[in-house]
């Protein structure tokens, strides 16, 4: 088969039910469900951090599941300090942050704060658990952080009950390598699709307290919190391009096995 | 001289910083702390070194006339343009934010999108089940790839709705990932950590100089 074809059988797999919307049922996977009942278990006025390591390349995956994760803390009257180690990802994160608020009519500053990007990962993982404020001395907006209400109270990782790493890389590892080990922060995560797998030997030894695992935890988290969004219209697309791809693989090998009867 | 001063410095601050883990008394932690606000004031240079040396390469490619050398105009117009919205105005000014939203992240995405194009055609061309190893890693693939989605939860139910084990495919995927997946995972972490601690110490004893240039 062309590899045209192909290409036209995805672009018609991701189309159709963008079309056609249809609704599968989700089933929560359990990693999931340990990140909702954590925040769930939070009491009001607790603060969670909540990194966007991530850029515009994986937005698809991860943009929902922030969106979720913030609908759920602002309803239960949790403060969310958000921030990014990716540069790409800063007016993304603030323009998530910036829209969830006003949908729930979070206050800046007072129930969040985004302090925007700083370069060198792990050395701002380290330096936090000094002293927030050294390492981001004004938020996104150019408040001085010791200035901001929220704020005045959280010095370092000793008042953050939770992070939570939105990642499409390694840095969810370096957040539990430097800070779960130093600091005893307790680490949630999101991540890709592509490195689920590599996040499941943390969640056995507890270093993770909960997984939202690529598009398909998003879909459930929106299930958990009772928002459907795009992480659920998402999966459904998704579920065709799978069987897609399943059948092609398929396919692929009864035609290798045809061609191997025949040459014997 | 010029590499004398580097490993010492390598050395010495290696040793510190292995010490001030062991200890807690308030000097030793008076340190750590120190050299985090001074790796913290280091980080940012990395930014500045990296620019630097993009745009280096992309003025060589065009004195050289190298392949597509006409598109290093592109990288230095999309850099101009940022830096000079970006930086008196910053980054929240609506020019700034429009040419992200508009230009950057359409972008970004679109070149992620494609995988989706480039996967489903390689999977149909390469995955053979050749041999049992082959075979183990495309039924493993293949379990994953519908438990993953909730189409494979409804396939499983309407065709093996018999079985006494509901949604099937989500439930075996996730046996994979607890069991087969995280045994080699950690295998390969414990292998990965103890190459990083016998690094490390050849760095800090200046057995291993290739971070100084020069091929040594």
């Amino acid at each position: 088969m062309n590899r045209r074809i192909v290409f036209i059988l995805v672009a018609l797999a991701v189309i159709i039910p963008m079309l056609l919307p249809v609704s599968l049922p989700v089933s929560v996977s359990e990693p999931t469900q340990q990140l909702y009942d954590y925040i769930t278990a939070l009491p009001a006025g607790s603060t969670i951090m909540l990194a966007f390591d991530y850029g515009p390349a994986s937005l698809a995956e991860l943009n929902p599941m922030a969106r979720a994760v913030l609908r759920q803390c602002f309803d239960r009257d949790v403060r969310v300090i958000g921030f990014t180690l990716a540069a790409d990802g800063t007016t993304l994160a603030s323009t998530i942050m910036r829209e969830v608020a006003e949908e729930k009519g979070a206050v800046d500053g007072e129930d969040y704060v985004f302090l925007g990007f700083r370069p060198g990962g792990t050395q701002v993982m380290l330096g936090m658990g000094n002293s927030i404020s050294s390492v981001f001395e004004t938020d996104y907006s150019g408040n001085t952080t010791t200035e901001i209400p929220m704020m005045k109270e959280i010095t370092s990782y000793d008042e953050i009950a939770l992070l939570i790493d939105l990642a499409s890389g390694s840095t969810t590892e370096l957040w539990i390598i430097y800070t779960n080990v130093r600091y005893d922060l307790q680490i949630a995560a999101g991540v890709t699709g592509v490195i689920i797998s590599q996040m499941y030997p943390y969640l056995q030894t507890g270093q993770l307290v909960g997984l939202i695992p690529g598009i398909l935890g998003a879909a459930q988290y929106e299930r958990l919190i009772d928002v459907p969004a795009k992480g659920m219209l998402w999966i459904n697309i998704e579920s065709f391009v799978h069987l897609l791809i399943v059948l092609l693989v398929v396919i692929g090998n009864i035609i290798f096995f045809n061609q191997r009867r025949r040459e014997e | 001289m010029k590499r004398q001063v580097p490993l010492i410095l390598c050395f010495a601050f290696g040793i510190v910083m292995i010490l001030t883990q062991f200890s807690p008394h308030s000097f030793s932690q008076g340190i750590y702390e120190e050299v985090i606000s001074w790796t913290l004031i280091i980080s940012p240079f990395a930014l500045v070194l990296a620019t630097a040396t993009l745009i280096q390469t992309h003025v060589a490619r065009i004195q050289r006339r190298t392949d597509h050398w006409q598109y290093s105009f592109v990288v230095f117009a999309g850099l101009i343009t940022m830096v000079v919205i970006g930086v008196p105005f910053g980054p929240q000014h609506q020019a700034f934010e429009w040419l992200y939203t508009n230009i950057q992240v359409p972008m970004d995405a679109t070149m992620f999108s494609l995988l989706a194009f480039f996967i489903a055609s390689a999977a149909f061309r390469a995955f053979r089940a050749r041999t049992f190893e082959a075979s183990l890693l495309l039924i493993t693939a293949l379990i994953v790839m519908m438990g993953n989605v909730p189409v494979g939860d409804l396939i499983w139910n309407t065709v093996l709705g018999w079985l006494p084990l509901e949604d099937g495919a989500s439930k075996a995927r996730q046996w994979i990932l607890d069991n087969p997946n995280l045994s080699a995972r950690r295998g390969i972490i414990l292998g990965v950590s103890l190459g990083i601690i016998s690094q490390s110490i050849r760095i800090i004893l200046g057995i291993e100089r290739s971070y100084l240039g020069g091929g040594d």
